[in-house]
């Protein structure tokens, strides 16, 4: 497949007395899972009610699976995890999937038999019969799950999917979506927690106060979030660490020294001088005999960037939030 | 995918008429309510024969009309017995403290020759029917007594005496006419079965509305369907259950009607002739039409006012003031009865907010012309497209805002979005 999974294109949407969505865009290519990603109010569910057709942008264009404008045409091949969630407490399980099915264009016989297997597939079976709210929230969040993607689509979109999702629930989810994955379906969701992201995702894209901070391969943007040169080092005793010390001395090499971050082995880290290599300061260290038993060029996490990228204060709201989800 | 795919409103409409109907309480209120109309024919009935058991004593100072009245109450089952006339009253009033009697009826000397007073005291003298029985059986009594004592020959006093039958038809010209009674108890029982469908069925659409926004649920279905076709699929599925049901109500009332006599019979109880007047084409196509519309008119009013709240206690005080306009029409019940076919029946007949509960009635009592029915029809049409329109606008914003209640300012603005 070559064709986008989802273009935006200047997006812009205002409410009452904010700009919540500036002048976005960006691009998920078919087949990767895209993350966007930025602190609490960056407009993230904003944009991903724009692309379900919930609320209409003011401004800009967006295109879905290369043909698609957000609406009806668009709504079967769309499936969505809304951040609200919610299901009819009063229906039977296999009848709210039926009826999500089928409101995504699927016959209602071919719903009947795909609700029937996902509640097969998440163990749910002997709950077929019972009303939503006979289930525990675990097993509520499962039938969502199933909900989002009983219809087969081509573009699956989760609003802070692991909000709210107890241990066990979070890893069915990352199955589901690595299913989805392996059946060349794009999975577009956003989240503030970093550290989800960075274990699933192929691409991200980082905003903030509605506006795009950075986009990219996942790859290449901690790759070129390299480039600033952190080196974390460790050495087998502290008599090899003073036989370095010259070398670390050395405001030619490096410019500054930082103790290394909480549950890391390293003694170290340093952060490079403009123009100095890291091929150099391992010869140098070389030369100095000491025995070092660790060099490694420091490759930050996406939590990190995020900081970087979005600021501190920002990263503070999202911190907080991450603790309270 | 898309070839053979259904209007996204007809499988919302399927979803919200079978969780209706699938329910037990839907098949309780619809059997219950036929059972109810029976009761409402039978035991009016039979508690009118619970109360033939009066015990009355006579105190006839006169000496003539104690017996003939004994005779005239025993044919009602009741019973009787002339006292001494020197009993007092005290004793009297102890018999009925002790429960032995009813009652005891008092008939002055004068009661022939002059003007005096019957008096009757009892524990039973609140009760409707003993003050009716009291009132014409001694009427008929003394009146004959009267006639005895001026010479008036019994044949004759017999024919003088005989109740005078009076009949009111109600017509307004155009028809042979119906029995008045008959016709307004038709119009009545229409109104009110349409205004308790049109609150019952409306008011249940609003309720819908905030369950979908308690449960959280109303973020998937927006994302799979637009929020006109969740409202009309909303308005349509709850309608055609209340459709479902007012049907099963209605089919049971001409069955009971029509075989009246016969379900009183099987009680044991002897039918009165009651008929009501029969129910023309016309008659059953502008009801059907007035609830279609008068529902949707009140539907859709509801539906915005569910979107517009977030919980359901503030549903109840939102609700005020379109339940007062529905309240409207039945306090003004009385002045479509009293002159169909008067100024103010006219006026509250074209106003959409009135017309679906009294142009019925109207209509049944014959008040309105083809014209005007077409008129108040057209009207009532219009506003309820525009209120529809209208409560879309407020209803796609309403159902994804949470929490704070909007200003009047705020839903205006919602029209514009």
């Amino acid at each position: 497949m070559t064709t986008d999974a989802v273009r935006v294109t200047g997006v812009t949407k205002r409410f009452a007395d904010h700009v919540a969505v500036r002048d976005l865009s960006f691009t998920v290519p078919a087949g990767v899972v895209f993350g966007v990603l930025g602190p609490n109010g960056a407009g993230k569910s904003t944009t991903l009610r724009m692309i379900n057709d919930i609320i209409a942008p003011d401004g800009g264009e967006i295109r879905i699976l290369g043909k698609f404008a957000p609406g009806r045409d668009a709504a079967p091949h769309i499936g969505y995890l809304p951040e609200e969630r919610g299901l009819y407490p009063k229906m039977k399980v296999v009848d709210m999937l039926t009826f999500m099915a089928e409101l995504r264009g699927v016959s209602i016989r071919d719903a009947k038999l795909r609700a029937g297997k996902w509640l097969e597939r998440l163990g749910l079976t002997q709950w077929t019969r019972n009303k939503v709210q006979d289930l525990s929230k675990g097993m509520q969040q499962k039938v969502q799950f199933a909900a989002a993607v009983i219809h087969d689509p081509e573009l699956v979109i989760l609003d802070e999917p692991w909000s709210g999702l107890d241990p066990i629930n979070a890893e069915v989810l990352r199955e589901v979506v690595a299913e989805q994955k392996a059946a060349g379906r794009t999975i577009l969701f956003s989240t503030h927690q970093m550290e989800q992201a960075e274990k699933i995702c192929d691409h991200v894209c980082i905003i903030a106060r509605g506006a795009k901070v950075l986009d990219g391969p996942l790859a290449s943007v901690k790759r070129a979030a390299v480039k600033d040169g952190l080196v974390a080092l460790a050495f087998i005793d502290e008599a090899a660490r003073a036989a370095a010390e010259p070398v670390l001395a050395d405001r030619s090499l490096i410019l500054a020294r930082r103790p290394p971050r909480p549950g890391d082995t390293a003694d170290l880290e340093v952060e490079l001088a403009a123009g100095a290599a890291p091929e150099k300061l391992l010869r140098e260290l070389v030369a100095t005999g000491a025995a070092i038993t660790r060099f490694e060029v420091v490759v930050p996490t996406l939590h990190q960037i995020f900081v970087e990228r979005v600021g501190a204060e920002n990263a503070a709201v999202a911190a907080h939030t991450d603790g309270a989800a | 995918m898309s070839g053979g795919r259904r209007p996204d409103w007809l499988v919302i409409a399927r979803r919200e008429f079978l969780e209706r109907v699938r329910t037990i309480w839907f098949l309780a209120v619809t059997a219950l309510g036929p059972i109810g109309m029976i009761a409402i024919i039978v035991i009016p009935v039979l508690l009118a024969r619970v109360n033939n058991g009066a015990t009355v004593q006579i105190v006839d100072h006169t000496h003539e009309l104690g017996a003939p009245l004994a005779e005239e109450f025993g044919k009602l089952g009741w019973k009787t017995e002339i006292v001494a006339e020197t009993t007092d009253e005290a004793t009297l009033l102890g018999r009925i403290r002790d429960g032995s009697i009813n009652g005891f009826l008092t008939v002055p000397s004068d009661a022939i020759s002059g003007s005096g007073t019957i008096v009757y005291q009892g524990d039973n003298a609140t009760n409707q029917l003993v003050t009716i029985m009291m009132w014409r059986i001694n009427q008929q009594v003394v009146q004959h007594a009267r006639g005895v004592a001026a010479g008036v020959d019994p044949a004759k006093l017999e024919h003088i005496l005989t109740p005078v039958a009076i009949e009111s038809k109600h017509t307004t010209g155009e028809a042979s006419g119906s029995s008045a009674g008959a016709a307004f108890v038709l119009g009545y029982a229409v109104m009110f079965i349409l205004y308790m469908a049109i609150i019952l069925y409306a008011v249940n659409v609003m309720r819908s509305v905030v369950m979908e926004k308690t449960s959280r649920v109303v973020e998937l279905m927006v994302a799979a369907a637009k929020p006109q076709a969740l409202m009309m699929g909303k308005i349509i599925g709850v309608g055609a259950a209340g459709l479902v049901q007012i049907a099963a109500w209605m089919a049971m009332a001409v069955i009971t009607i029509t075989y009246r006599t016969q379900i009183l019979g099987l009680f044991g109880v002897a039918g009165d002739g009651f008929t009501l007047p029969p129910l023309a084409w016309t008659d059953a196509v502008v009801i059907v039409l007035y609830f279609l519309l008068g529902y949707f008119f009140y539907a859709a009013l509801y539906a915005a006012l569910g979107a517009m709240v977030s919980s359901d206690q503030e549903a109840q005080q939102a609700q005020l003031p379109v339940t007062l306009l529905l309240l409207i029409p039945m306090l003004s019940m009385q002045v479509v009865a009293n002159d169909p076919r008067g100024g103010a029946a006219e006026a509250l007949t074209q106003i959409p907010f009135s017309s679906p509960i009294l142009m019925p009635m109207r209509w049944l009592l014959g008040g309105s012309s083809g014209l005007d029915a077409a008129v108040s029809l057209g009207i009532l049409a219009i506003s309820t497209v525009f209120v529809t329109r209208l409560a879309g606008r407020i209803y796609r914003v309403g159902i994804l805002m949470y929490g704070k209640r909007p200003s009047v300012r705020e839903i205006l603005r919602w029209l514009t979005y």
